[in-house]
């Protein structure tokens, strides 16, 4: 049934929709794909005043490429054209597409953005746990000039992230991975198709030999609303040697920083352990990665 | 109350063009189905989450749901209506009469579409490659394995050249 | 008792056709709403809003507690808000304010009280749907917060079915008991004492939500005489015309219900519809104008009836060789803020709460109970899902205790033709008791025994499990009420044929059992038929389209009709043919003598033939089933017609280390006495197996202790995808039962009952872990594997 009444503002382009935020920011939200937004607007959460509508935007915002060391992906590209790109088949990306393959129903990801789910920040926001592993910055620009800050800084509170009102989030980039890297992301629920996830889990890894030398670990929550990274975890695997026993302790300092909720999906206790038990799936899905790509390179 | 502007969106639909005037608020799907009269097109959820929706826009499926009217402007869409001239049956819906896969039917035109798109774009997909596309539409009468046989009769149809049947003919008359 | 003409027919159109070969009955002929559904022009309710202009939009005002008194209701303001053109309350009720089902407890809107998170303290009618919601925000209602009860076992103690002491939901009925429904059978003292074997166990299941993919619509429209058409997606179009007609105090002739295509029911499209009927038919009233009422698929959740949360304790006794000597139960369900069918499911419940077993001594107390959360009533298989997952559980929990293997306690105690119900009734050779074939057949679909050894050793942390579970489910409604059902074929002059009945299509694919039925019998083939959507000032009355009843109670009234039919167009084909009404021969578009197939005239001739002779084209098929009897104090008697009989296996993957189940194969046998529409049948086989799966494995409506809904969308509330529904292998065993349509029994309920329990034992096969509730989430499997590491 029919949405809530909202009146839109249609940009020209993004200097227009950068001026119109200048003025009138404090009362306007960005709408990307509106996966998000448009089912917050319809319970009645959310009750704009005006939308500012980025999608005339994508012209200049929807891309994925790799300029200057970084691989950089414009805040309008959609979970599909991720899916398409062929970089997202260099085994170092492939998280990238446990991520998008398992992100909401297939036809969701047609219209869902890459820098609305940075932005929702809900928890359960699959491409964001990824760049947090990656360790992605965030570009915000807005009429007088832009503002890069890494991601695991922009979360403040459950659906709360550090954008100014004038503000818009154009791009999302990360520093390119050395050869012998991987990534993985896995979420565990009731059903294959379409879930949410209890847990969300994302670990990037480089290996020189079997030494860890550079680690990302990113879950949807630690125990705040909103996802973030296990540092403690990524500290204690660095420079290690990778093995069952490395994984299996790095479990247990994981349990040291997180704590879980319960709701009424599923117990605190059992977040825990399937994190743990993830973490260490993933793991070993990143580390098989790097070895397929050296044996099949 | 506010006054909301009306956008006149010039939007293609199965082949015919039409002009309408939307509010800012309105989705794809309640254009389609009450100013354009194209009824296949089920609302199940109005959250993206059922596909009951779904319609092709510019070559992709999308939930007409979760899609503002104000967006189509130029845009060119298809929904069941428009899988097969009059008189014929698209390669897809043959297939879906032939497996015997339709219930209830609420949920077939997404199915259709779906369908439809993904051979359109891979007329030899795999079984993993069908459930990755059926992914998140839901069937609650249950008919997924028939629905998944109707999509590999789908694709055989096509990659044999034969999008089009004669709706006589399937009937049997 | 009288025996009237149509047991006669029945029986004998019985026999004429056991083992014969026919020539439409069990085929896979195109159904007649495919061709409509595949081109999308198939017209659902919400559909038909394109063909009326000025239509006005119904919002239902729901309450903000879901327990409390109502002070006060001001609408003052709704009214002022543009578009706004009525804001009604229950004082506008022009008849009575009750939309309940089997008891008069539920208000249309709420006057006194409110009782749950979904009831409605006033309508909206606007003239589009955005102001309606708006003005929704400006009724303003004192309320007087009473305490929430969401756990039936704070309202009864589960041992001692006593009433516990509270702020009772139903004041005004003086107990928040709604039924309490018993069996008594034998001496169940000297049954322990003779039990070399005891198991006990508490058993859980959850509330289930229909989510069929069609939220709730009713279209009204104003007739000229005052009167009013109501388009509506139910399940039984009689029953919501007489609640559309009370609450606006017009006679029944004056409302007109007409049920397009369905988009799903199992069930939860029957009472609600006397309210969404009646919100949509009051606007229209007060309006003059046509009126939409649409549920979001929010307001679907909270808004219509569920499947009951089962509580129950079961004592199982047996002796040494397996024989089961004694079964107990307590059985609590949680029927919600109201009635709804919950009397009825209990009473189900309670019929089917030992299993298909002989059991000689009984003792069993099935209460329903009100709690505040969303009622429930009727869902696919009425209560005996819940019992059957208790029962089975129990089955192969005694299994274990006694060293045997699952299926061979299970065919010791199995009920055969010549056996005698729970209740006393005799399961005589013409009810076609197929069990054991059902068995047998899943048996060796699935290679049982030598996956359950192959099973029983596994190191991984992925574990494989099988398991099995039966069922029985008596057919049609039994004692619930007036068990009739009935059909009209017209022959038109041009030999095509109109079939109507007041049962509904929800893609079952049963009204097209009833065309192949007619066809056979008349000769004239289903290409001749149409079948007319529902309609209650054409169809008629065909009683309710729940209990599995359709292709039984609507395939007699059928045979019935069709027999009359071909008797009189047989008789006068032979009197122009020259050869004995026996030897005409129909096969539309000719018509033949058998002895002398030279001797022909067409169809068409005959049809035209008829209308100058004066031999009437149309007839009217009426059914009902013999009495159900039931005695309230043992109950015993013959509480259904007939039983279907069903087997189901599951085999399942387990991971240890996340608590995730796989349902990998399933493999499914029902006797449903005579496959008359196999698509129809595969429909319920495969369909009811993946909502069963759901049931076991995922699916469960929570509420937070306030008595709101936390699941009341499609994302959190979990039903199977295409990448969860498993590879089904469907069998069907047909023993022919002397009092069904050729033959047949139902299945659109019998094919959930076994689902879970065959689930739940193939994980408690593959994991050693006894569970007790359902869904087996993931979270579930792994805290009571930890459990059981630790103990280990
Ligand atoms: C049925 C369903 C299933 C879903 N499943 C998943 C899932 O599995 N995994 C998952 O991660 N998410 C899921 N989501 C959530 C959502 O689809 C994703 O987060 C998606 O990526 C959001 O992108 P969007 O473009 O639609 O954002 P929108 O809804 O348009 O916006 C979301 C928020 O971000 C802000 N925003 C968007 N773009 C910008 C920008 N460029 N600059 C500043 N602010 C911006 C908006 O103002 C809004 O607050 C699901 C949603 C639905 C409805
Ligand atoms: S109605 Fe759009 S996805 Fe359900
Ligand atoms: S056929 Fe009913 S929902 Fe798919």
């Amino acid at each position: 049934m029919h949405m809530p009444r909202f009146d839109v503002y249609v940009p020209q382009d993004l200097n227009d929709a950068l001026s119109f935020l200048d003025e009138r920011g404090e009362e306007a939200i960005p709408l990307a794909g509106g996966t998000d937004l448009l089912t917050l607007i319809r319970a009645g959460v959310v009750k704009p005043k005006i939308l500012l509508d980025l999608w005339p935007l994508r012209k200049n915002l929807s891309y994925i490429r790799r300029e200057g060391g970084y691989v950089r992906i414009g805040a309008l590209t959609t979970v599909d054209e991720v899916l398409a790109n062929y970089l997202f088949r260099d085994s170092r990306y492939l998280g990238f597409i446990d991520a998008a393959r398992g992100l909401g129903p297939t036809f969701l990801r047609s219209i869902a953005t890459i820098g609305g789910n940075v932005a929702t920040g809900h928890p359960l926001s699959d491409m964001a746990i990824l760049l947090l592993a990656l360790k992605a910055e965030v570009k915000f620009v807005s009429r007088h000039g832009e503002r890069r800050v890494s991601i695991d800084e922009i979360y403040l509170d459950k659906r709360k992230i550090d954008r100014r009102p004038n503000e818009l989030i154009a791009e999302v980039a990360f520093r390119e991975k050395p050869m012998s890297s991987s990534t993985a992301v896995l979420k565990i629920d009731r059903r294959r198709g379409h879930s949410m996830g209890y847990v969300v889990s994302a670990s990037y890894m480089a290996l020189e030999g079997d030494v860890i030398t550079d680690v990302g670990i990113a879950f949807d929550s630690l125990g705040k609303p909103y996802p973030g990274r296990a540092y403690r975890t990524e500290e204690f695997l660095i420079g290690r040697r990778f093995s069952e026993d490395t994984i299996a302790e790095s479990s247990k300092v994981l349990e040291l920083e997180m704590t879980r909720l319960s709701d009424y999906r599923a117990p605190a206790e059992y977040r825990l352990s399937l994190s743990k038990t993830l973490l260490k799936k993933c793991l070993l899905l990143v580390s098989q990665r790097i070895k397929e790509e050296l044996m099949h390179g | 109350m506010a006054e909301y502007r009306d956008y006149v969106v010039k939007l293609t639909v199965n082949g015919v063009t039409y002009i309408v005037s939307v509010k800012p608020y309105e989705r794809l799907i309640d254009v389609l189905r009450y100013k354009l009269g194209l009824t296949s097109v089920k609302e199940g959820c109005g959250r993206g989450e059922c596909g009951a929706c779904v319609v092709i826009l510019n070559g992709k499926v999308v939930p007409s749901c979760l899609t503002l009217a104000i967006r189509t402007n130029g845009a060119e869409v298809q929904t069941l209506e428009g899988l097969a001239p009059e008189g014929k049956l698209h390669a897809v819906q043959k297939a879906l009469i032939e497996v015997h896969g339709i219930q209830c039917g609420f949920c077939i035109p997404g199915f259709a579409i779906a369908i439809k798109h993904l051979v359109d774009n891979n007329s030899n997909p795999t079984d993993e490659e069908i459930k990755e596309a059926l992914d998140g539409y839901l069937c609650r009468c249950g008919s997924y394995s028939m629905l998944i046989e109707a999509a590999r009769l789908t694709a055989k149809y096509v990659s044999e050249g034969r999008r089009y049947f004669d709706l006589r003919e399937c009937l049997g008359e | 008792m009288t025996t009237y003409e149509y047991y006669r027919i029945v029986e004998e159109v019985f026999e004429k056709y056991m083992g014969r070969p026919t020539v439409f009955v069990g085929k896979k002929i195109t159904k007649w709403d495919e061709v409509a559904k595949v081109t999308g022009k198939a017209l659902f309710t919400a559909d038909f809003l394109k063909l009326y202009k000025d239509v006005v939009w119904v919002h239902s005002v729901r309450t903000k507690y879901s327990h409390a008194l109502i002070k006060n209701i001001d609408v003052s303001e709704a009214v002022n808000v543009p578009g706004v053109i009525r804001v009604l309350t229950a004082r506008d009720i022009p008849g009575v304010n009750d939309v309940g089902y089997v008891i008069p407890d539920q208000p249309l809107l709420a006057e006194r009280k409110v009782r749950y998170i979904g009831d409605i303290v006033a309508l909206i009618v606007s003239k589009d749907p955005y102001s309606a919601s708006e003005a929704a925000e400006k009724v303003f209602v004192d309320y007087e917060p009473l305490p929430v009860y969401i756990d039936p076992e704070e309202i009864v103690d589960l041992m001692t079915i006593e009433e516990k002491a509270h702020s009772l939901i139903h004041d005004e009925r003086g107990s928040d008991v709604v039924a309490h429904v018993k069996i008594r059978v034998g001496d169940f003292s000297k049954a322990l004492r003779e039990a070399s074997v005891v198991v006990e166990n508490k058993y859980r299941t959850p509330m289930q939500e229909h989510a069929y993919i069609e939220p709730e619509a009713a279209l009204a429209v104003p007739e000229p005489d005052g009167g009013i058409t109501v388009i509506a997606s139910t399940q039984c179009p009689f029953d919501a015309r007489r609640a559309i007609a009370r609450v606006l105090g017009l006679t029944q002739n004056k409302v007109r219900v007409i049920a397009p295509f369905i988009g799903g029911g199992f069930g939860g499209k029957e009472d609600v519809v006397n309210e969404v009927g009646a919100k949509a038919a009051l606007a229209t009233y007060y309006t003059g104008r046509p009126a939409i009422a649409l549920h979001t698929r929010e307001e679907s959740f909270i808004g219509h009836s569920k499947r009951h949360p089962m509580t129950a304790w079961y004592r199982h006794a047996a002796k040494k060789t397996g024989e089961i000597v004694l079964v107990e139960a307590n059985i609590l369900l949680d029927t919600g803020a109201y009635a709804s069918l919950g009397p009825f499911v209990a009473w189900r419940a309670t019929v089917h709460s030992v299993g298909p077993y002989k059991v000689p001594n009984a003792r069993i107390d099935t209460l329903a109970v009100y709690t505040n959360t969303v009622y429930s009533g009727a869902f696919r298989g009425f209560g005996n899902p819940q019992v059957h997952f208790a029962v089975e559980r129990q089955m192969d929990i005694l299994a274990e205790e006694l060293s045997m293997d699952p299926v061979e306690l299970r065919l010791k105690n199995i009920l055969r033709a010549g056996d005698r119900t729970i209740h006393g009734q005799l399961l005589s050779v013409g009810h076609g008791v197929g069990l054991e074939d059902c068995v047998r057949r899943v048996i060796e679909l699935s290679n049982w025994y030598e996956k359950r050894r192959l099973y029983s050793n596994q190191n991984e942390p992925v574990k494989r499990g099988i398991g099995i579970a039966l069922m029985w489910h008596g057919n049609s409604i039994g004692v619930e009420g007036a068990d009739y059902s009935s059909v009209s074929i017209i022959i038109n002059r041009d030999g095509t044929i109109t079939f109507r009945t007041g049962l509904t299509e929800m893609g079952q694919g049963s009204l097209w059992g009833l065309v192949l039925i007619a066809a056979e019998i008349l000769g004239v083939p289903p290409s001749y038929f149409r079948v007319e959507i529902p309609d209650t000032s054409s169809a008629p009355d065909s009683g309710p389209t729940v209990a599995s009843r359709s292709t039984v109670m609507g395939g007699n009234a059928t045979v019935v009709a069709a027999y009359k039919l071909k008797k009189r167009l047989s008789e006068l084909a032979g009197s122009f043919l020259n050869c004995d009404p026996s030897d005409v021969v129909i096969e539309a578009p000719k018509v033949y003598c058998r002895e002398d197939p030279s001797k022909e005239v067409m169809w068409r001739e005959v049809v035209e033939e008829a209308l100058w002779l004066g031999v009437p084209l149309q007839e009217y098929g009426f059914y009902r089933a013999t009495r159900a009897e039931w005695h309230e104090e043992t109950g015993t008697g013959a509480p259904y017609i007939t039983y279907t009989f069903g087997a189901v296996v599951s085999e399942v993957a387990v991971d240890t280390e996340t608590g995730q189940v796989w349902v990998e194969r399933a493999y499914t046998a029902y006797d449903i006495g005579r496959v008359i529409n196999p698509i129809g049948a595969e429909f319920h086989a495969v369909g009811g197996y993946v909502q069963g799966m759901g049931y076991a494995l995922m699916e469960e409506v929570v509420h937070s202790k306030e008595g709101c809904v936390y699941n009341n969308n499609l994302s959190t509330y979990y039903i199977p995808t295409i990448r969860d529904a498993p590879q089904i292998a469907v069998a069907f065993i047909e023993s022919g039962y002397r009092q069904g349509p050729l033959g047949a029994k139902g299945l659109g309920e019998p094919s959930i009952v076994a689902v879970a329990p065959s689930i739940a034992n193939a994980v408690s096969h593959a994991t050693g872990v006894q569970f007790t509730e359902i869904p087996l989430t993931p979270h579930r499997v792994f805290i009571e594997l930890e459990k059981r590491k630790r103990r280990l």
